[in-house]
């Protein structure tokens, strides 16, 4: 049987059983062991367990658990609502300024906890409600949580990002920096497109009080005074102090990525026991319980991951596809936008860990051939994947919001969170003319 | 009002434990090893914290830490994965599932269940393999700390056979004739 058979009857295995509704780990585990059986030697299927042991027993994966813990710890704690209740007092004076607000407290928050959905959950169940008050359509408050809640696996410490420097073979800190200029472009853009929104609603909002009489919320000014402004920061500053002190520890050389993500979940743990004072078994048990099922569910799936990959590099499957694919004599760009569609098609089914470590095998080799800078595309991998999450008709930020906001109808969600999937586009775009926006960081921190 | 945050979380805890002695006694053990795998994680925290602290403050490295880490957390992750199927927390592709009707699903779930317990229960035989491989032979890790593999091996074959367990359980449980309210 030829490479190329057993390559399709391998693709098609995996789509059968996965469409079939088997669990992901589970499913990729199976396939592998199967074509293990059949075409590779029985030495290879008695080092199954040891294969899959050493693969997870790497210890930039195992910071995956504890940089859920810290994430875990800080989205279950008030911070996220006191990160956005003290920006909006410093910013409620600009035009739009209270959604720009949520904007900048989902971008520093998902760079505490490092998870979109949480980001959204956190932000946005205090942002949406106080935006509706404050007379933004419901739409536009769910798009900009939605939107805003995708910079969690984008920006430092990101879960996507260690997967991608695994898989890829590189540096996870240059990694890192990479994503911290495209992170800001985004934004910058979903800031200013919300304070653009804000006066096309605002200026609706005029006409229809000159036309009717009727005052939207909207046109009332916000009364913050000054020590409205000052009584949050004492709840805030340890946070934002918890983030530029891990970034230090990481880039300054005191710790690895794995002590990083030890000492951010211990220092963010101390936090909430003494801001928040939850420190009581009972407090931290849904911490610890969420943290575990997460890490369990994702790690079994890397693991398993890394077992079909495995299997798939040994019977030459991945080298003989991407030899075609180099074969095919693709523009780069075209290259490059085939596989970025592969990708957000590929969202809409998996979970950005499986696709990465699915794909890494085929589609790297063709892109270095192609001579893309492999750290440039994990950042433009990472953002077409932040637009899965927010892209109907499976982004799972949309079902986050949802159920923050049921009242918002499925709709005027999606068409809230359409303008920032352009944005996202426009990011790429922007990144593929521009590469030292993510490249000219990690090159000046780390030579 | 906290929100959770996974969609392990939005599934309902099992409230009624349902497979008789069997059942309860798996619920048992589950909870127990979520309570210790939870602790395992923080400890795993606190261990590389002060491998970073004795570095800086105490000015000596120690070769433990990353090592400790790694068994602590790979054995946390295998022995949960029960308590995690136990919600139906691994997650999965479910397009097709809200297209079928009620029967033909039930028969999808059990083939799908099915499946997977044959994969769990032949990679829970292989890790009870080796596990017998690195007692009998007495297998090391190769750092300077040197600690026996048996340790890791023993908490992947325990919560993969739990795993297996799990799903058994669950088939035979969709398999049972079910009652009807009299």
């Amino acid at each position: 049987m030829t490479t190329g058979t057993i390559g399709l009857l391998y693709g098609t295995a995996t789509l059968l059983v996965m469409f079939a509704g088997m669990p992901i780990a589970f499913a990729l585990g199976a396939v592998a062991t199967v074509f293990m059986i059949v075409f590779m030697p029985a030495s290879s299927v008695d080092t199954i367990t040891q294969n899959v042991y050493e693969e997870m027993a790497s210890i930039t994966l195992l910071s995956i658990p504890l940089f859920i813990l810290k994430g875990s710890a800080i989205g279950r704690s008030r911070a996220g609502q006191d990160l956005y209740g003290a920006l909006h007092a410093w910013m409620h004076r600009i035009p739009g300024g209270l959604g720009i607000a949520n904007v900048f407290a989902c971008a520093l928050f998902a760079a505490m906890a490092g998870s979109s959905p949480a980001t959204c959950s956190a932000i946005g169940s205090a942002g949406i409600p106080e935006m509706r008050k404050r007379g933004y359509s419901g739409g536009f408050a769910a798009g900009i949580i939605a939107a805003g809640g995708t910079l969690g696996i984008l920006l430092p410490p990101s879960i996507t990002m260690i997967l991608y420097a695994v898989a890829a073979e590189q540096s996870l800190g240059r990694l890192f920096l990479a994503a911290i200029g495209p992170a800001l472009l985004l934004v910058v853009l979903f800031a200013g497109y919300t304070g653009w929104r804000f006066r096309v609603e605002y200026r609706a909002a005029v006409a229809a009080h000159k036309r009717t009489g009727v005052m939207s919320e909207l046109l009332r000014p916000d009364e913050l005074t000054l020590r409205d402004r000052f009584e949050l920061l004492p709840r805030v500053l340890p946070f934002v102090i918890l983030l530029t002190g891990v970034m230090i520890a990481l880039y300054g050389g005191f710790a690895t990525p794995s002590e990083t993500a030890g000492l951010g979940a211990v220092l963010a743990l101390m936090l909430i026991a003494s801001i928040y004072g939850v420190w009581k078994a009972r407090d931290l048990a849904p911490i610890l319980t969420a943290t575990l099922r997460e890490s369990t569910m994702l790690m079994l799936i890397i693991g398993m991951s890394l077992l079909y990959s495995y299997v798939m590099s040994y019977l030459h499957i991945s080298q003989s596809t991407a030899e075609w694919i180099v074969s095919l004599q693709l523009s780069r760009w075209v290259l490059l936008t085939a596989i970025l569609v592969m990708v957000v098609v590929l969202g809409f089914f998996l979970p950005p860990v499986s696709i990465i470590l699915m794909t890494a095998p085929i589609i790297l080799p063709p892109l270095k051939a192609a001579h893309f800078d492999l750290i440039w595309f994990g950042v433009i991998m990472t953002i077409v994947m932040e637009l899965g999450l927010i892209h109907p008709p499976v982004g799972l930020n949309i079902f986050v919001i949802k159920s923050i906001a049921p009242d918002i109808p499925l709709r005027d969600v999606i068409w809230g969170v359409m303008p920032f999937v352009g944005l996202m586009i426009f990011a790429v775009i922007i990144l593929c003319i521009f590469p030292e926006i993510a490249t000219w960081l990690a090159t000046a921190v780390m030579g | 009002m906290v929100h959770t945050l996974d969609a392990v979380e939005t599934l309902p805890a099992p409230t009624v434990v349902a497979g008789g002695w069997v059942g309860r006694t798996l619920a048992s053990i589950n909870y127990a090893i979520v309570l210790l795998s939870s602790i395992a994680l923080v400890i795993a925290s606190f261990v590389l914290t002060y491998s970073v602290a004795s570095r800086y403050f105490l000015h000596f490295s120690t070769d433990w830490q990353d090592e400790l880490s790694v068994f602590l957390i790979v054995g946390a992750v295998f022995m949960s994965s029960a308590s995690i199927q136990e919600r139906r927390g691994h997650v999965a592709i479910e397009a097709i599932v809200g297209l079928l009707p009620a029967r033909v699903n039930h028969v999808r779930q059990i083939m799908v269940d099915s499946a997977s317990f044959v994969f769990c229960a032949f990679f829970a035989w292989k890790s009870w393999l080796l596990l017998a491989e690195a007692w009998t032979e007495n297998f090391h890790s190769d750092s300077t700390w040197a600690p026996p593999l048996w340790i890791p091996y023993s908490l992947m074959t325990v919560g993969m056979t739990l795993l297996s367990l799990q799903l058994l359980m669950q088939i035979v449980l969709a398999l049972a004739p079910r009652r009807r309210p009299e």
